[in-house]
């Protein structure tokens, strides 16, 4: 039961990592001080995220539940 | 003066709620006209990505979205200065004033479903076999063998795209009427089927879940990954050729693989 938990509490982070690095208002320009290497994070990033089946054939066995409730 | 920026929201008014955001400071709204930047003063740009920030961010957009529309902007973004915030939303005004009118009342929920591409691909292998699809040995060279074999890998790769077009059709079909709009990626990887984010009005959220849980009953095989209710992410939509825009991704949401959809009035399940 443990296991199953900190399974769907990896995956809901993961699924904020997908939103909050990747997506909504992007503002470039000389006012923006940052978010200049999130982009390189992002990189290393998204081969884990694209691969969220992986992680559960790691972790055995399937995913439990929406993962709404672990938010 | 250093802003971290979390989100745009559609009021020009004071925050009544006591929220933290990063480095436990508080959060406030900078007005501009009728909309407002939700920012909160910050001493140093942030060292990385934690998951403490990253949660800390999160944290503020979902706790706005309870009382605003409000268009989530990406992690670390740091603006230097209030006028030049100002000077941002004001280059950016009727874009986000747009934005927030789409996403006004609507939640997003995202869905992810896997397949088992082994075992899809194996008995469409069998079926082919079995079927009048199977292609004679051929006696001759190795060329020809060759050939034989990457025609077969190609007509097999052939067959997984339509299974997968047709599963995408039919859950899609099911998710789209509680749908405002959405945007679906297939096969990001052979097993990752479906990747998808759903814009659903408030008021439909339980017909939506509901959906969900049909479809993910009728497809036992599968493994299905439901998440939200999240603030607009996958939704801001910004001038493609804008000057202060240099960002490729913004181009990605006009790719033929992200489709938006009005189903403004669709009818229940």
């Amino acid at each position: 039961m443990d296991n199953a938990v900190t399974r769907s509490k990896d995956i809901t982070l993961l699924e904020i990592l997908d939103r909050v690095l990747d997506k909504g208002v992007v503002i470039s320009g000389d006012a923006v001080i940052s978010v200049a290497d999130v982009d390189l994070i992002y990189l290393g990033l998204k081969v884990l995220l694209s691969s969220v089946e992986t992680m559960e054939q790691l972790r055995g066995s399937p995913f439990v539940g929406p993962m709404q409730e672990a938010k | 003066m250093k802003l971290y920026l979390y989100g745009i929201i559609d009021s020009s008014d004071r925050i009544k709620d006591s929220i933290y955001g990063l480095e436990g400071a508080s959060v406030y709204n900078i007005p501009f006209c009728n909309i407002g930047a939700i920012v909160s003063e910050i001493n140093q740009p942030i060292q990385g990505v934690t998951k403490g920030t990253v949660l800390e961010h999160e944290a503020v957009t979902e706790k706005l979205m309870a009382n605003f529309a409000v268009l989530p902007v990406r992690f670390q973004t740091i603006i230097d200065g209030r006028d030049n915030l100002l000077s941002v939303m004001q280059s950016y005004y009727k874009d986000f004033r747009d934005n927030l009118d789409r996403v006004r009342n609507k939640v997003e929920f995202g869905i992810k479903v896997i397949w088992p591409a082994d075992k899809i691909k194996k008995s469409i292998r069998n079926s082919r076999k079995k079927g009048e699809h199977e292609m004679p040995i051929p006696d001759g060279s190795s060329n020809k063998k060759f050939m034989r074999k990457k025609l077969e890998k190609y007509r097999i790769n052939e067959d997984f795209e339509q299974k997968a077009d047709k599963f995408i059709n039919v859950m899609d079909m099911f998710f789209s009427k509680f749908a405002a709009e959405k945007v679906l990626k297939k096969l990001k990887t052979e097993n990752l089927l479906l990747d998808a984010a759903y814009l659903i009005e408030r008021d439909r959220q339980a017909d939506f879940k509901e959906a969900f849980e049909h479809i993910k009953s009728a497809h036992a095989a599968f493994k299905f990954l439901f998440s939200g209710p999240w603030p607009a992410y996958n939704f801001v939509i910004l001038p493609k050729n804008s000057n202060l825009l240099k960002d490729s991704r913004q181009e990605d949401l006009f790719d033929k693989e992200i489709q938006h959809q009005d189903l403004v009035g669709a009818d229940k399940i």
